[in-house]
């Protein structure tokens, strides 16, 4: 139990849309241990992406408990919550989600502000990252200039601007060719050699299989 | 990267629109400035003309009120009808030194003039006039003409030209020195002279008094009063009506301009309120990096504010400039002719620029503080989900 560094108890989430209420998830006990490379699968629409959120502290569950280093992230306010995920996570999306107007060097630059890196160091920071994932020539693009596998490493350099204690992944590479997959499987598999805890949430099964655990969830349900 | 840089990265991303909504707010406070440095200059000029007049007491028809009395410093035209019978009661009390003068309005060169018929004798001790080219009227009843230093100027007039007042040719007989005031535009007349000319009879505008001991002020009032039924009030009293009226005139312009700035604040809330729509998803992610619903509030507010305090500094040197060149252009009336005859008009005034870039911040932080909330209460999820 010790060296988990999320876990989670009975976790469940609804959303309430008029009198319909859909339950996403219906008790999720699981447990990531630190330094691992975990994947999340399961059909479409059968609550990974729910899952990864409240994980993450993007979204609060209606019942159960997420504890992210002992701490139980449920009970703390925005404010502190917000302050959480600048500091201990790394998000990265399946839509690249970068700042438009901001190029690749800018966009891991604000993630660093928001985690509170001192200006000065910023750009330093983000050089670095940038060359880790390949892109130190591309700092100065902006993201319409860059292919979809070159937005996607940006982002996943921004979600390392923190120095995140676990990045959480969602379909990272399902908008992406098998060229553009491949790269950017191999940057996760270097970060997880690093030490870093990976957790990616994915309907690929090809990538599910080179994570070290694979946890399923099917209904909100693990399966 | 800091909160304001990434401001005005966004801000200055939809160029037209970043434009024309700067353009409203920008707009307003150049009117509000305008207006505000032409009521600036119009009380320090009224202050100079009612010193330049040097009276302390002045005699109008019974019944004038203060837009008279704005004339009186103005150069208007006024009614005249304090008979020659009256001046003379005036000049008889003692105590007192009055001048009698006739307001009437030329045209020279198609360009209006104030014609002032005076005495002659007593309007030189009265003023301390220096003459600076030519001579003085000899003699009370002289037909010819002294003029303003500006005057002379403007018409390219000199000792020995003509001036046609009502279809008589004057000899222009002297220049005044320069003296600041309402004079320098003024062509002077013998008052007989203006009197035949203006075919007014035997009356008189208004006297100009000066009094040797001001601690009697108020019983030589009564005394003029006694004697002739006329309006008298004292300088003090005239300064205070005709800056009271200004004053309206100027907070009711304040008033208008203060509509044009509210009407751009609800463009900044239009603008911030499309922007927090367009930008979701991106509020999305930066909560999903880290950003506290106060930071996202504070970037937005940034971004409305960042708008008051640009538009706030374009519009106060646009309004700066403007007051300084449309003031000369104003059609002549009472009110105006003061700004006119300031010369620029805009008066660069400290209190004037900070006060009016604070405003301008102020209206726009607050009409920022609606979409900002908007933004910040966005949840992570629906934000980030958005489409």
């Amino acid at each position: 139990m010790s060296d988990a560094i999320i876990s989670t108890r009975e976790l469940a989430k609804s959303y309430t849309s008029g009198d319909v209420t859909t339950d996403a998830l219906r008790g999720v006990t699981l447990e990531i241990k630190k330094g691992s490379f975990t994947a999340i699968v399961g059909p479409s629409g059968h609550g990974k992406s729910t899952l990864m959120h409240l994980l993450g502290g993007l979204d609060r569950p209606t019942a159960g408990e997420v504890f992210l280093d002992g701490t139980d992230i449920g009970r703390l306010d925005n404010s502190r919550l917000a302050q959480l995920r600048g500091e201990k996570i790394g998000f990265v999306f399946q839509f690249f989600n970068l700042l438009q107007g901001l190029t690749a060097k800018e966009n891991v630059e604000v993630a660093a502000m928001l985690a509170g890196v001192p200006e000065k160091e910023q750009t330093e920071r983000a050089m670095r990252l940038l060359a880790q994932v390949g892109l130190a020539g591309k700092a100065e693009s902006k993201p319409s200039q860059l292919s979809g596998g070159q937005q996607q490493r940006v982002a996943i350099a921004r979600a390392l601007a923190n120095d995140p204690s676990i990045l959480l992944m969602d379909e990272p590479t399902g908008n992406l060719d098998s060229a553009a997959e491949a790269e950017v499987m191999k940057i996760l598999q270097e970060l997880h050699a690093a030490g870093k805890t990976v957790v990616i949430v994915t309907h690929n099964n090809e990538i599910a299989k080179k994570a070290q655990h694979v946890i399923c969830v099917r209904d909100g349900r693990m399966a | 990267m800091t909160l304001s840089k990434l401001v005005i990265r966004n801000i200055t991303r939809r160029r037209g629109r970043f434009v024309f909504t700067l353009l409203g707010i920008t707009i307003g406070i150049a009117s509000f400035v305008t207006f505000l440095s032409m009521g600036g200059s119009l009380k320090s000029e009224i202050n100079r003309e009612s010193s330049a007049l040097g009276a302390n007491l002045i005699v109008t028809p019974i019944g004038s009120c203060a837009y008279e009395q704005v004339s009186i410093l103005t150069g208007e035209v006024l009614p005249s009808n304090i008979t020659m019978e009256n001046v003379a009661k005036i000049q008889g009390i003692k105590g007192i030194s009055a001048v009698p003068v006739l307001t009437e309005k030329t045209a020279i060169t198609n360009k209006p003039v104030s014609v002032n018929g005076v005495d002659v004798e007593k309007m030189k001790g009265f003023k301390a006039w220096e003459v600076g080219k030519g001579s003085y009227f000899a003699a009370a009843d002289e037909a010819s003409a002294v003029i303003g230093f500006a005057a002379a100027e403007l018409f390219k007039l000199e000792v020995g030209s003509t001036v046609t007042v009502r279809g008589e040719k004057l000899q222009v007989k002297g220049v005044l020195k320069e003296t600041g005031g309402r004079d320098d535009l003024t062509i002077f007349l013998p008052l007989p002279v203006a009197q035949r000319l203006y075919k007014t009879g035997d009356v008189v505008s208004y006297l100009a008094v000066k009094v040797e001991n001001l601690a009697l002020t108020d019983s030589y009032i009564q005394q003029i009063r006694e004697a002739t039924n006329l309006g008298v009030i004292s300088d003090k009293q005239m300064l205070k009506s005709v800056l009271s009226i200004v004053g309206t005139v100027n907070i009711t312009l304040q008033m208008i301009a203060a509509v044009s700035v509210l009407a751009a604040a609800f463009g900044i809330v239009n603008t911030m309120m499309t922007a927090t729509y367009e930008r979701k998803r991106e509020i999305g992610i930066l909560q999903a990096l880290g950003a506290k619903q106060s930071t996202i509030f504070g970037i937005f507010l940034l971004e409305s504010g960042f708008y008051g305090i640009l538009g706030g500094a374009i519009g106060v040197v646009a309004g700066l400039l403007v007051s300084a060149t449309a003031a000369p252009y104003i059609s002549q009336n009472a009110f105006t002719s003061f700004v006119k005859s300031s010369g620029g008009g805009a008066m660069v005034d400290v209190k004037t620029v900070v006060g009016s870039v604070l405003f301008s911040a102020l209206v726009a932080i607050v009409a920022g503080v609606y979409p900002a909330w908007r933004a910040a209460r966005l949840s992570p999820v629906e934000a980030i989900s958005y489409e």
